[in-house]
């Protein structure tokens, strides 16, 4: 502890040398990742991960914004920390599959922000969209929660929706609410922009994308038939 | 401090001059730190209620839900908690007691301390809108990083601006003893701007892959944490311990390891939190390792403060500030075992995701760094106003609420945290719901843990607005906790202006 320039050299090189290798490396690095082809010789079978419209972009700030990452996650961990690949829903049903995959790096790009997740207090969402197709089901749901799920600890976002009358015939995203939420006889509930944004982003979620086979493992057997 | 070595034994004179310049140095130091101190307990009171209300809302969603109060929903006033908590209360104390200490260690008076509050108007000024755009939904959803982007530039300068004065502060010290506080205080003014800038400017300027954002967000939590909170908590430990005690510090060697430790581990840490999750698998796992090793530095400094005390342990029950800090000390022991602990696979089942890693999240935010702030401001504050603390039972009503409140709150949190994890990785939906429910009675209690850390949090900022306010007591000595029971209890009291400093060992 001679001087102050030394000692500040010292706090500089100890700082450094991680955010270096931890942080400024590694964001190059993943900056460079994009979609691959997964089959470079028919281009029909689309990309890795599969490309998803834009319309999300907007749903993505209503969903940063009204602290959904708060509560819900959007990731499938491996087998040695938790069960995630194993629980019903939360993947691909119904297709035989006997797990979900884990999520990956790759299966994020194009998001602005990975809301890999602060707490679990809700279902994981990362493959919401393989589970609901239905919005007015999920529209439902965000404004009285506790309709489909008595025992639900989520809010209602019924800000994000108004109440107006009936004009002729009942609009056709209009919610099926019932119980106390349910609006007087001649009105109904309409989503609003934001709400409509937030739905068309989570029916996106689906992050367990067809992973391309390792192209040189691929190969190999046919360049090397020996090998078999 | 080192050269403060004008102890009561030597020249009269010598120690009639020390007390003069600590009165001016006091003098110029007063406006600034109380201006952070009073914002800073305000904030607490307010962050208080946000806690309370995010784990009402947590457990019972129908708590206070009117159409027009949707700004308080759980992914609003949560985030607005962390906000208040960290950004309102913990760095404005921090930044408090960091300039206080550095003008007394470096016996340098503050020049310009106007430019201080205008630092900390702009700090405050930054953390209002912010707060104000999560509640109007514009929230960035990166945990503790959650003002949108205009803030962080605010923010920053201020930051950097009461940094650069506290360097200055340091270039024109006095000949003498670098003590160990003053690295503490240093490397927390250099790595906050550093760790600030990097993860704003990689997240939202120039940004990368969505998962290395994530992933910097973790790193930059971890790094609050560990570089900014814990620097100044321990730098007001090693002042505080010796000071009251009247002697030197155990071992300096000690304090070396202890230091340059922490300053090269902790920024490979942070990452663990997403341990198993889309990042290249060493990113978290040299996270986890780091963490670990973190522990060796830790006890070095755990033994050192303790063999300081040791004989002394005693004096808790009469000084406030020894009360405060020792129990921040050890807090700050534990938090770091706590970190590390959830580094290891079969504990992160448990803890990631779940309310134990917010219950962590307390632990170190205010079971350590916040008791030991508390601690600095006992004895701060009645040198700045020229008066001594009104009441002792307001400080032991403080003390003990406090524990209660953050003790029940992380035991809780830690329970709710393992129940949640059994449904999360039960196989089947059921499991989930079982989660929930379960947690929910121990969220509940958590949520009365908030009522007494309000409570306690109510009275602090009482008790400081009545000294700022001059009420404070005149012509009396020092407020103890306990009356002693003869007349000189503490070797070298904490209440008294010239009290024998203790020294680093040469």
């Amino acid at each position: 502890m001679t001087s102050l320039r030394q000692f500040v050299l010292l706090l500089f090189v100890a700082f450094f040398v991680p955010w270096l290798f931890l942080i400024v490396i590694p964001h190059a690095k993943l900056r460079a990742v994009e979609p691959v082809m997964l089959d470079p010789e028919d281009p029909s079978l689309g990309t890795y991960p599969a490309e998803r419209s834009n319309i999300y972009k907007d749903g993505e700030l209503v969903f940063a914004g009204q602290g959904c990452a708060n509560c819900h996650t959007q990731v499938i961990r491996p087998t040695y920390l938790g069960n995630d690949s194993f629980k019903r829903g939360w993947g691909r049903d119904g297709e035989n599959l006997t797990h979900t995959r884990e999520t990956r790096p790759e299966d994020y790009i194009g998001d602005r922000y990975a809301f890999l997740g602060i707490q679990r207090n809700g279902p994981d969402l990362a493959n919401l969209g393989h589970r609901i197709s239905d919005r007015v089901w999920l529209h439902t749901h965000l404004y009285n929660p506790r309709q489909h799920n008595d025992w639900s600890s989520m809010p209602s976002y019924r800000h994000l929706y108004s109440i107006r009358k009936v004009q002729g015939e009942r609009s056709s995203d209009a919610l099926d609410l019932t119980g106390d939420m349910a609006p007087p006889a001649g009105f109904e509930v309409v989503p609003g922009d934001d709400a409509r944004a937030l739905v068309d982003y989570l029916l996106t979620l689906k992050r367990d994308s067809e992973v391309p086979s390792a192209g040189d493992g691929a190969e190999a057997p046919a360049a090397d038939p020996a090998a078999n | 401090m080192a050269s403060d070595t004008d102890t009561s034994s030597s020249q009269t004179k010598a120690s009639e001059e020390g007390a003069k310049l600590r009165a001016a140095i006091d003098r110029s130091a007063r406006l600034p730190v109380l201006f952070f101190f009073t914002s800073a307990a305000l904030w607490l009171v307010v962050a208080s209620v946000l806690g309370f209300l995010a784990a009402m809302k947590l457990h019972w969603p129908g708590f206070l839900d009117y159409d027009w109060l949707f700004f308080l929903n759980y992914g609003m006033v949560k985030p607005a908690f962390t906000a208040a908590f960290v950004y309102g209360w913990a760095f404005q104390a921090g930044l408090g007691v960091a300039i206080w200490l550095t003008a007394r260690l470096c016996r340098a008076e503050i020049r310009n301390p106007l430019t201080l509050i205008v630092a900390g108007h702009f700090w405050n000024i930054g953390v209002v809108l912010g707060i104000l755009c999560i509640f109007l939904g514009e929230a960035t959803g990166m945990e503790w990083m959650q003002f949108p982007p205009f803030v962080w530039p605010v923010l920053f300068l201020a930051y950097s601006l009461v940094s650069v004065w506290i360097v200055l502060m340091f270039q024109t010290r006095r000949p003498g003893k670098v003590y160990i506080s003053q690295w503490y205080i240093l490397a927390a003014c250099f790595w906050f701007p550093w760790v600030y800038l990097t993860a704003n400017v990689f997240i939202h300027v120039l940004p990368g892959a969505a998962v290395m954002s994530a992933a910097i967000n973790a790193w930059y939590i971890n790094n609050v944490i560990f570089m900014v909170l814990t620097p100044i908590g321990l730098a007001s430990a090693y002042y505080f311990i010796p000071k009251i005690l009247g002697r030197p510090v155990h071992s300096y060697q000690l304090s070396i390891v202890g230091f340059w430790g922490l300053a090269v581990l902790t920024g490979w840490s942070g990452m663990q939190k997403f341990l198993g999750g889309p990042l290249p698998t060493w990113m978290p796992a040299i996270g986890g390792a780091a963490t670990i090793l973190m522990l060796v530095p830790v006890v070095t400094v755990a033994i050192n403060h303790h063999l300081t005390t040791r004989g002394n342990h005693g004096l808790v029950k009469y000084s406030p500030t020894m009360l405060f800090t020792v129990f921040g000390a050890i807090a700050y022991t534990v938090t770091t075992g706590v970190a590390a602990l959830f580094c290891f696979l079969p504990v992160a089942r448990i803890t990631q995701f779940t309310h134990a890693s917010y219950g962590f999240q307390l632990l170190a935010v205010y079971a350590f760094f916040s008791m030991s702030m508390f601690g600095a401001i006992y004895f701060i504050v009645p040198r700045l106003v020229g008066g001594e603390w009104r009441s002792a039972k307001m400080i032991r009503l403080h003390f003990w609420f406090s524990t209660y409140g953050v003790a029940s709150l992380v035991v809780l949190l830690f329970i709710a945290g393992l129940v949640q994890a059994v449904g999360i990785n039960h196989s089947w939906d059921e499991g989930f719901f079982y989660g929930v429910s379960l947690s929910r009675g121990l969220i509940a209690g958590s949520a009365v843990g908030w009522v007494f850390i309000f409570g306690a949090n109510l009275v602090f900022l009482l008790h400081l607005s009545l000294m700022v306010c001059r009420r404070g007591l005149q012509g009396t000595g020092p407020t103890y906790l306990e009356e002693p029971h003869h007349a000189s209890p503490v070797a070298s009291t904490d209440g008294d202006v010239s009290v024998i400093p203790g020294s680093a060992k040469a």
